[in-house]
């Protein structure tokens, strides 16, 4: 029977054929091929991602995925970066790491994102994973370098540990030294983001020095320079170096030793830090420049000329992090030199003035459009635009897949013209057919958000804020978006018609966000009743919604796909608007 | 401290002020306090939004009213966090929560000179950390107002080279190489007086802005 052949391989053959796949998305379709595929694909699943950690439960996770090595956790929203999610809303690790202390042993790593991460947490994680490998801790908070130390001193096997853009309370150095004399494993480090000034730097030099296979390593601001070159001579391999503050006196001894050890460093790819930089002590690292792929000058304050002159050194440039005193001259400059640039962030160095203070326009960005072809990540803050440059930015560049501009004051229109940038970032989703991230910004009517929903079918990412005319510009987007997962919408006069007309899309979502809109506390009833697979959050600091008309608009909402029903850790503020109880048997049901 | 009351003289001073905090939390007081009882929040909102059409929108791109959030100052004392808000300049737009969207790590690296806050990190006469001190540049008759971190340079003559080579290209055609320029400085005490008479140590630490005009004499 041709039936049987289905069945005569082996699960082992295919276990073995599967550890090929290591996407999330491939994992998951060769799990709907067939039932015996799905069992065995699920016993062979050794990295799980969940991009809302309240969208499942760890234990309904750990018991479709019993042997999983490493877990990707993400808690907060994205506005919670901007401040926009009051502190205390959610995101816990700890029952997580709780439910896999006893299920899972052979835990390797662990890597989350805006999640709140107690020293709890950290310890429970030292004592649970003896094969604890890597932890990745992105823009998380809640910890001290208490947790570290305990981290430090019990995981034996620690491959990596990567702070990035936390929030923690640093105690001081002392934590570092709890790495035992024999533990020789680190092979990336990153403390940027602590910042004590009782530095010790002989816990550090020692553990970098035993650490013959450090790739990465990050300081932090604390770090002086004149402390630089002894930390890269006991570290000549590495590959990926975060400075920490690059200032001191100008003194030839500090330079030439500084030089010395960047000069020894063969390696390097990448550079970060410039805390406070000095412009006459970057000569120490042109022996480096002409190999780095990767540069985050975003701490730099150098002024064009420096930073022309230093990026005129590095030609194979792929990724380049800057403030915008780089201008447009050095953006012009940047374009001819650097060919190979795949990704650019602009930031701004005075964000709240409202006078510019630096030469940078939509020129800038123009010119790296035309002059890098395969640019495709960028992120560019200025002061003005028009739709003349996002026209022909857009079809110099049709290979953008992530897109993300910010003029920095709301609802500015094009300065050409006056009018909205509708036409600019219509073109932008035209050309640009792959792009899977848009930020939007300026003056923007619905006609932008028709273009968005006629075209950027790949669309997987689209943040909103001062946009719009009423509730035809998120209907268009809503109905016309087919890839959409999340969407975030700030200071927009969205109400409940697009909402509820489009309430099946958002369970094709991974989540929507929408504050200070024109969502009414009734539509966010009317949604969370019909709706039992989506929690609908109302987040209000002014006291509870139902104190208030149904008609009154709410502050926060955030409405997200989940099987497992309203969170149980929520703080006063926060309200999840109930299921009709005669659907809620359903969905329980259709969880078993 | 007088230079506080001077700066925040359009808005209530809140207590949160004047010591160290989190950007989280204090940022969102002190938005509210200036939302609710300044004059200036008017005019810079409709500057700011001007735009937009729905009148009930003014109470939403505001701040709501609320408790602040005081739970979250015992933590501070250790924490090496610092704070980075410039709301002292007139010039400056109201602030939106949130915008422009910049990660809150990121805002931590632009350490006013007139901090709000008495942050130990805010060490102005301290060369070993090399913290950075931003002052803005103003030249008369010049639209950008740019910005000069004092503490890259030892000496008034070393500053006064680099700002006019940042100025330079800036010059009205009007003007020929025989206009003299002035260096003025605003203090700590919002009086501005010629640069030039204190010793540069002195002159770092008390600096807040610095304008360029021009000799009539």
């Amino acid at each position: 029977m041709h039936k049987k052949m289905a069945f005569s391989f082996p699960d082992e053959v295919l276990e073995h054929v599967f550890s090929f796949i290591q996407s999330d998305k491939d994992r998951n379709s060769v799990s709907m091929v067939c039932k015996s595929w799905y069992e065995i694909e699920r016993y062979c699943r050794r990295k799980v991602f969940v991009g809302n950690c309240y969208a499942v439960s760890p234990r309904m996770v750990i018991r479709r995925f019993p042997e999983f090595r490493s877990i990707e956790l993400k808690g907060k929203p994205h506005f919670a970066d901007f401040n926009l999610v009051p502190d205390g809303w959610g995101g816990y690790v700890f029952p997580w790491i709780a439910e896999m202390a006893g299920a899972l042993p052979w835990l390797e790593e662990i890597k989350l994102k805006r999640m709140v991460v107690t020293d709890e947490s950290l310890e429970l994680i030292a004592k649970s994973f003896k094969n604890f490998k890597v932890l990745v801790l992105s823009s998380c908070e809640g910890f001290s370098t208490d947790g570290l130390a305990a981290i430090a001193a019990t995981c034996k096997n620690l491959k990596e540990l990567d702070l990035r853009d936390c929030e923690g309370d640093d105690l001081g150095w002392h934590w570092l030294s709890y790495f035992p004399d024999t533990y020789t494993s680190l092979v990336s480090l990153n403390i940027s983001c602590l910042g004590s000034d009782e530095v010790s730097f002989s816990a550090l030099e020692r553990l970098v020095g035993r650490c013959t296979n450090l790739r990465t390593l990050r300081l932090n601001r604390a770090v002086p320079l004149d402390k630089i070159a002894n930390i890269l001579r006991h570290a000549p391999q590495l590959v990926e170096f975060g400075t920490g503050s690059y200032t001191a006196d100008l003194r030839p001894d500090i330079y030439s030793d500084l030089a010395g050890a960047f000069s020894s460093c063969k390696e390097l790819k990448s550079l970060s830090g410039f805390w406070d930089v000095v412009p006459a002590y970057l000569p120490a690292i042109y022996p480096v420049c002409s190999k780095l792929t990767s540069l985050n000058l975003s701490y730099a304050t150098l002024q064009s000329s420096d930073l022309i002159k230093l990026v005129s050194h590095c030609p194979n440039l792929q990724r380049l992090l800057v403030l915008d005193y780089i201008e447009d001259s050095g953006l012009e400059a940047l374009a001819s030199i650097c060919n190979d640039l795949q990704e650019l962030r602009v930031f701004p160095s005075d964000p709240f003035g409202v006078e510019p203070n630096v030469s940078l326009t939509e020129q800038g960005l123009v010119a790296v459009s035309s002059g890098c072809p395969k640019l495709q990540s960028v992120l560019y803050f200025c002061r003005q635009m028009s739709n003349e440059a996002l026209v022909t930015i857009a079809k110099n560049r049709p290979n953008f897949t992530r897109f993300r501009l910010c003029i920095i004051e709301p609802t500015t229109a094009d300065y050409l013209t006056l009018e909205p940038l509708d036409v600019g970032f219509g073109a932008i989703v035209q050309y640009c057919k792959d792009l899977q991230r848009l930020s939007l910004s300026g003056l923007l009517t619905d006609r932008v958000f028709e273009y968005i929903g006629t075209y950027a079918k790949k669309l997987e990412m689209l943040s909103i804020a001062f946009a719009g005319d009423g509730d035809l510009g998120l209907h268009h987007v809503l109905s016309g978006c087919e890839s959409l997962r999340k969407l975030e919408i700030r200071d927009c006069p969205f109400g409940d018609k697009a909402l509820l007309a489009n309430a099946e899309k958002l369970e094709t979502m991974r989540s929507l966000w929408m504050s200070s809109c024109a969502v009414s506390f009734g539509a966010c009833k009317l949604l969370g009743q019909k709706m039992p697979r989506l929690n609908v959050e109302v987040i209000d600091e002014r006291g509870p919604p139902d104190s208030r008309p149904e008609s009154c608009p709410v502050d926060k909402l955030y409405i997200y796909r989940t099987l497992v029903g309203p969170r149980f850790d929520m703080p006063p503020f926060v309200w999840t608007m109930e299921d009709d109880p005669s659907l809620q048997q359903l969905s329980r049901a259709n969880l078993m | 401290m007088p230079n506080m009351e001077l700066q925040l003289g359009l808005a209530l001073p809140t207590p949160n002020m004047i010591k160290g905090f989190d950007l989280n939390n204090h940022r969102l007081d002190h938005l509210k306090q200036r939302g609710c009882f300044s004059n200036k929040s008017k005019r810079s909102f409709e500057q700011a939004f001007g735009n937009f059409k729905q009148d009930g929108k003014t109470k939403t791109l505001l701040l709501w009213s609320g408790q602040p959030n005081e739970e979250e100052d015992h933590k501070d004392q250790k924490k090496t966090t610092f704070s980075t808000i410039d709301d002292n300049d007139d010039e400056e737009v109201e602030q939106v929560v949130g915008w422009p969207p910049i990660k809150t790590w990121r805002k931590k690296i632009f350490n006013q000179p007139n901090g709000v806050g008495g942050i130990e990190n805010n060490r102005v006469a301290d060369k070993e950390n090399g913290r950075s001190i931003y002052v803005k540049v103003k030249m008369e008759g010049v639209a950008i107002t740019r910005k000069v971190d004092i503490r890259l340079y030892l000496s008034y003559q070393t500053l006064s080279n680099s700002l006019i080579t940042m100025f330079s290209k800036d010059k009205k055609c009007g003007d020929d190489d025989s206009t003299r320029y002035i260096l003025t400085y605003q203090d700590k005490e919002g009086d501005w007086l010629i640069a030039g008479d204190i010793p540069w140590q002195s002159f770092m630490r008390c600096v807040q802005r610095l304008k360029i005009i021009r000799n009539r004499d």
